[in-house]
């Protein structure tokens, strides 16, 4: 092992992103490329009573248009998430296979043209009439006709989680805390729209795709179609951002590549970022019911915890809100219950944290309430509460750690000598307040076998290889990482190639587990390689480690030496060289344990915040945020760190801004914009530390890692939240917080009351 | 309409439609694809390059306007085969994730510290928040910026290569 | 999005300008910086058939001390309004709100002129020239003409200006002695936004932006400050008059509350200006 790992390595793919040489998916250079544009349907339900394509079809430079009437029928394929491996589209819906319409902004037509200007133009001069038919695009619209569904998240899980007997534990409690919250639909809008360009050689189809899984991609178009897998690469190496957008596969890549068919030529779509709000899915509005009962010494009795979201027509979504909340605390009872509304919405899909950044907003808040309550330190209330096992199966944790994220934190925020008391602090016209939440994201073991290939030179070079990908995490960074260390070579000396499906299979990097699945794969390749060579020279009477025992033989630098004897030993080179071997190569390859494993599966972590809350105006401003995680074993703390601090802005982000709204008049999102749909800017940003806890964990693969992809925003809303209650005495029960609410209960009044108020509103 | 624009030290002349943004026409045309498009609505940043003197979104200039002048991108950004400070700031600091900012930060970035050699932390928050970042926070992205600042300070720049280090206000 | 086909022709000068606009009537528009423009006519919410692009005229970007008032050219940006010396000796109130406007790329391509002739009762510098008492010149075939602040913004997008004019010019007056506490306050949700709700004051002089389809005075502020009321009480008038829009953004009553604290902020440090 050459120590590479867990070292704060600069990214590798920094100095081609830093000098604009980066190629995302919209800028492969194709000789006679066209550009499409999807127009997207105008109400939210109905049927196309006519569409007509002549004045766009003159329209200079058009290519040809696509709509119900000229398309292609495709397969159905069921709705499966990418994570498991196999084909992943994002709604079991395909648009223009007929004439109805199900959700505003579904496609009608596709028009290509030779320039993006002239297919932008082309599709305003698409005319379509439409009967409209009533819809419904809200909870509130749907709620009487609201269902209990068998399974959720695209049949992976059921729809119910209980455990003992929840009437048993109310009853048992000497304290109820009841909280209903309300959550508006969020957009991922990574800064990268989705963009695929498809280009047809014969019947072999090449895309490149910005997406989170070229696999998924591959097997999506490739079921849709009809086609054998074989015939379509995915090719894509840089991808601007995902946060759950470009997890599932949606439409519109088969659409571009059914365009690039009709038209024979390479297509390009980018979609426009109004349509990134109707094309990719989006977080659910939901409203979710919690109802906690304690003894008065703390220690939770019953949890009843219900959600209720909106669907669409065709898939039962709903983003599973209880998994971590059933898990935290070690409470006898426990109910879990998703309804669902079908509405005229595109299907929902994953978004960063998906389902438990919701959940545990909710149970963290509760918990907060009921520390008020109490009178006990929400860190108190939570270290009573807390489990070294999994609550729902008795498994004990893979690894844990919470407790250390508790105290480092809380040491890191200065959470020691709190005054409890909601109000307590005041400067000037800002009402000061921390609040702290715990955090966890499950390890979900539903992929497939990871593959990698490692591939050695006799001059000590190697490339390893697998179709994972990058879109900003740090992937390939952390891979080449592995890489080096399983070889025992440089840093240097690996080139690490990905994007590609012709490479060994990896699944898509989703659900924070890329670096754990894809790193236990390519460990195993490049060990591989290290321990075929390692036989050979144990094995080779003309090698100093002739006789060796080949357990007893490290490689550091390329060079394999006894344990403990530097001094004996000889190069991969000198070896390869005496064998007249070219290279070595081997394949590597990991299956996670079986989905019944007899381990909790938890990345754990602790939230803290403090806010300032203007008195008079509402408005508030975080301005410190401490996260402490356990994310089992870091391979980099850089991307680790960076992964966890825009995960914490996601949080802040998410209790404060993001929300899309709908207009219900005509069934559209009334904010389809980066100008109306608010994410924080940098001097929103408030000042962030992380605290990195190592723990040790022989579960989740060779090397022991968990994830740090979503964990990072979970709690991070509740710590929010709870200081906000610390500073205002108001109880959050919606996000975003809604800032008119919030002045309802604050001590309003002149703001001279404010002793030398000076006016800063930044 | 032909227009003639000067992009990083080379003149280009071109036949464009006038409704041609300057960013496409960057990308698309010219090929210089390190400005990305990202919103539609002179909200993200991530289509800032300069125009003459001036760090600008791309995506709401159009090429016509840009006639006559100089642009200048993230493709100009190192001179002689090395990086320019805030490159290296932003390597070094970990300053991008998914990349997709990036080079629009480091445009305005650079200006930034042309004209205020030392920002303060809120300083450099205030100059880049017409661009959003999604994967950081933000803020490894101020610190890439104060490493920059502090390397030139230590080391100051060379030669200015022609496209434009000297002030720029008016 | 790429704007809809459109003709392009390009002004080297203001007769230059006002040739073009007559040959084209009222099919044309001005274009200057466009930070304005462009982004309606992207979202097809504006659709000229020709632009007459204002980028070559020079004689129009200026700030001058002139015969007891400030003269600026209506092709100033914002970026020079907020950093020029001038104005934040004689003008803070216009300096400090120019620095407001967007963000630094936003205020490095937008004009005053473009601003105040987009007349959008959102954006911050209509609302500070009608607290400053400005007149805007407009030329046009027959000359010029000079139009009061108070009567220049019409409506969401509508102003005073005729067709076949153009926004030539900005006149302040030097605040007098007595008159030079000032202040600008912004609400917004985001660090940097359009403000929800804004202030603009100039010593007795309270313009609100954001609250109504036009930016206006507050006059009933205005009345009680010359009835010698204090700020908290003057304050308490702010929301009379006005027809706060409601939006994903704010309620009505929410916006009438932010403009009563904040023009009590406003006058409070105007007062200690």
């Amino acid at each position: 092992m050459s120590g590479v790992i867990g070292q704060a390595v600069s990214r590798i793919d920094g100095p081609a992103k830093v000098t604009g040489s980066a190629h995302y998916s919209g800028e492969i250079a194709l000789p006679g490329l066209a550009y499409a544009e999807i127009v997207g349907a105008r109400v939210a339900s109905g049927r196309i009573t006519s569409i007509d394509t002549a004045q766009a079809e003159d329209a200079e430079g058009v290519a040809g248009i696509l709509t119900h009437l000229n398309m292609p029928k495709v397969n159905n394929v069921p709705l499966l998430p990418s994570l498991i491996g196999g084909p992943a589209p994002g709604e079991t819906f395909f648009p223009m296979q007929d004439d109805v319409v199900h959700y505003a902004g579904q496609p009608v037509a596709i028009v290509v043209a030779d320039g993006l200007e002239q297919a932008q133009h082309a599709a305003t001069l698409v005319q379509i009439s439409y009967a409209e038919t009533p819809s419904i695009t809200t909870i509130d619209q749907g709620r009487a006709d609201a269902y209990e569904p068998e399974k959720i998240f695209g049949g992976l899980m059921p729809a119910q989680t209980r455990r003992g007997n929840v009437e048993d534990g109310f009853a048992a409690a000497d304290l109820l805390i009841d909280a209903p919250f309300r959550f508006a639909a969020n957009h991922h809008n990574p800064i990268e729209a989705l963009t695929t360009t498809a280009v047809w050689d014969g019947d072999q189809l090449t895309l490149y795709d910005s997406c989170q899984g070229i696999k998924a991609v591959q097997l999506t178009v490739a079921a849709l179609l009809g086609l054998s897998p074989s015939k379509i690469r995915v090719l894509t190496r840089y991808v601007g951002g995902a946060f759950g957008a470009k997890a599932m596969v949606w439409p519109h890549v088969t659409l571009t590549a059914l365009a690039a068919q009709y038209v024979r030529r390479p297509v390009r779509l980018a979609l426009p970022r109004g349509q990134m709000f109707t094309s990719c899915g989006h977080r659910e509005e939901q409203e979710q019911h919690i109802e906690l009962g304690a003894t008065s010494d703390g220690k939770l009795t019953a949890i009843r915890h219900h959600k209720i979201s909106i669907t669409s027509p065709f898939d039962d979504w709903a983003e599973p809100a209880f998994g971590v909340a059933s898990q935290l605390y070690a409470c006898p009872g426990f109910e879990g219950v998703h309804r669902l509304v079908r509405g005229n919405t595109m299907t929902p899909t994953f978004t960063r944290g998906p389902g438990e950044a919701v959940g545990v907003f909710t149970l963290e808040c509760a918990m907060d309430e009921l520390a008020s309550e109490l009178g006990i330190d929400p860190i108190e209330l939570r270290l009573r509460n807390i489990t070294d096992v999994d609550p729902n199966t008795g498994h004990p944790w893979s690894s844990y750690g919470l407790r250390e994220c508790f105290e480092r934190g809380a040491r890191r925020f200065g959470w020691a000598g709190r005054n409890p008391q909601p109000r307590s602090e005041r400067h000037g016209n800002w009402l000061i307040g921390t609040g702290m939440a715990t955090a966890g994201y499950p390890i979900a073991f539903f992929m497939h076998t990871q593959r990698a290939r490692a591939h050695l030179y006799a001059d000590g070079t190697a490339i390893v290889q697998t179709a994972t990908q990058e879109f900003g995490t740090g992937t390939s960074t952390v891979m080449t990482q592995v890489a080096a260390d399983g070889l025992g070579i440089g840093l240097r000396d690996v080139r690490f190639e990905f994007g590609d499906t012709d490479l060994p299979n990896a699944g898509s990097p989703v659900g924070s587990n890329g670096a754990m699945m894809v790193s236990a794969a390519v460990h195993n390749a490049a060990t591989a390689v290290r321990d075929q060579l390692i036989t050979l020279a144990v094995s080779d009477s003309q090698s100093p480690l002739h006789g060796a025992d080949p357990a007893g033989v490290v490689v550091a630098g390329g060079r394999m030496t006894l344990a403990g004897d530097a001094n004996t030993g000889e190069t991969y080179s000198s070896l390869m060289q005496r064998h007249i071997m070219s290279d070595a190569e081997a394949i590597g390859s990991w299956d996670p344990p079986p989905l019944d494993t007899p381990h909790g599966l938890l990345t754990f972590g602790a939230q803290f915040a403090r806010v300032a809350v203007d008195a008079d105006l509402g408005i508030i401003r975080v301005r410190h945020m401490v996260g402490a995680f356990a994310p089992g074993r870091v391979l980099n703390p850089k991307t680790a760190r960076s992964q966890l601090m825009g995960g914490m802005l996601w949080g802040m982000s998410q209790a404060l801004l993001e929300g899309t709204h709908m207009d219900t008049r005509h069934g559209r999102w009334a904010n389809a914009s980066l100008g109306d749909y608010l994410v924080p800017v940098n001097a929103d940003a408030p000042d962030v530390d992380v605290e990195l806890i190592e723990v040790e964990d022989h579960v989740t693969g060779p090397l022991g890692v968990k994830g740090v992809g979503e964990i990072g925003q979970v709690g991070a809303a509740a710590a929010i939240a709870n200081a906000v209650y610390h500073a205002t005495g108001y109880r959050v029960r919606e996000l975003p917080i809604a800032v008119e609410h919030l002045l309802a209960h604050l001590p309003s009044g002149p703001a001279s009351a404010a002793a030398g108020a000076q006016p800063d509103l930044t | 309409m032909q227009i003639t624009m000067t992009v990083n030290g080379v003149s280009h002349t071109r036949d464009v439609e006038a409704r041609l943004l300057l960013i496409h026409f960057l990308r698309d045309e010219l090929r210089l694809t390190g400005s990305h498009w990202g919103c539609d609505t002179s909200n993200c940043g991530a289509c800032v390059v300069w125009l003459d003197e001036t760090p600008v979104k791309s995506c709401t200039v159009l090429a016509a306007m840009a006639d006559g002048r100089r642009v200048r991108t993230v493709e100009d950004l190192a001179r002689g085969g090395r990086l320019d400070p805030v490159q290296q700031g932003f390597a070094e600091c970990h300053g991008l994730q998914c990349g997709f900012c990036t080079p629009g930060m480091m445009m305005t970035a650079r200006w930034l510290l042309d004209h205020h050699p030392d920002p303060s932390v809120a300083e450099i928050r205030e100059a880049l928040s017409g661009q959003l970042c999604r994967c950081t926070g933000y803020e490894n992205i101020v610190r890439s910026v104060r490493w920059a600042s502090e390397h030139e300070a230590a080391q100051p720049a060379g030669g200015d290569g022609g496209t434009g280090r000297q002030a720029g206000e008016r | 999005m790429i704007p809809a086909p459109f003709s392009y022709r390009r002004a080297g000068s203001v007769a230059e300008a006002l040739d073009l606009c007559t040959e084209y009537g009222e099919d044309a528009k001005f274009l200057a910086g466009g930070h304005s423009l462009l982004p309606l006519m992207k979202l097809r919410l504006a659709m000229p058939e020709v632009l007459i692009d204002l980028g070559p005229v020079r004689e129009l970007s200026y700030v001058r001390e002139e015969d007891g008032h400030i003269a600026i050219g209506a092709l100033t940006r914002h970026h020079d309004l907020e950093h020029s010396e001038m104005l934040a000796r004689v003008l803070p109130l216009l300096a400090h709100a120019a620095g407001q406007v967007g963000d630094p790329q936003v205020r490095h391509r937008g004009t005053i002129g473009g601003s105040l002739a987009h007349s959008d009762p959102a954006s911050d510098l209509p609302a500070t020239v009608l607290a400053l008492d400005a007149t805007l010149v407009a030329r046009g075939p027959a000359g010029s003409r000079e139009i009061a602040a108070a009567d220049f913004f019409q409506g969401l997008f509508e102003t005073e200006l005729e067709p076949d004019e153009l926004l030539t010019e900005i006149r302040v007056p030097v605040p007098a002695a007595g008159a030079a506490g000032w202040s600008f306050q912004k609400f917004t949700k985001r660090a940097i936004d359009w403000a929800i709700v804004g202030v603009a004051v100039q010593g007795s002089a309270v313009a609100l932006v954001n609250m109504a389809g036009t930016p206006v005075r507050a006059a009933g502020v205005e009345a009680a400050l010359a009835g010698g009321a204090t700020p908290a009480e003057a304050a308490a008038h702010a929301a009379e008059g006005t027809s706060p829009a409601d939006d994903i953004n704010a309620s009505p009553a929410y916006r009438e509350h932010l403009a009563r604290v904040l023009v009590e902020r406003a006058l409070l440090e105007a007062q200690s200006v």
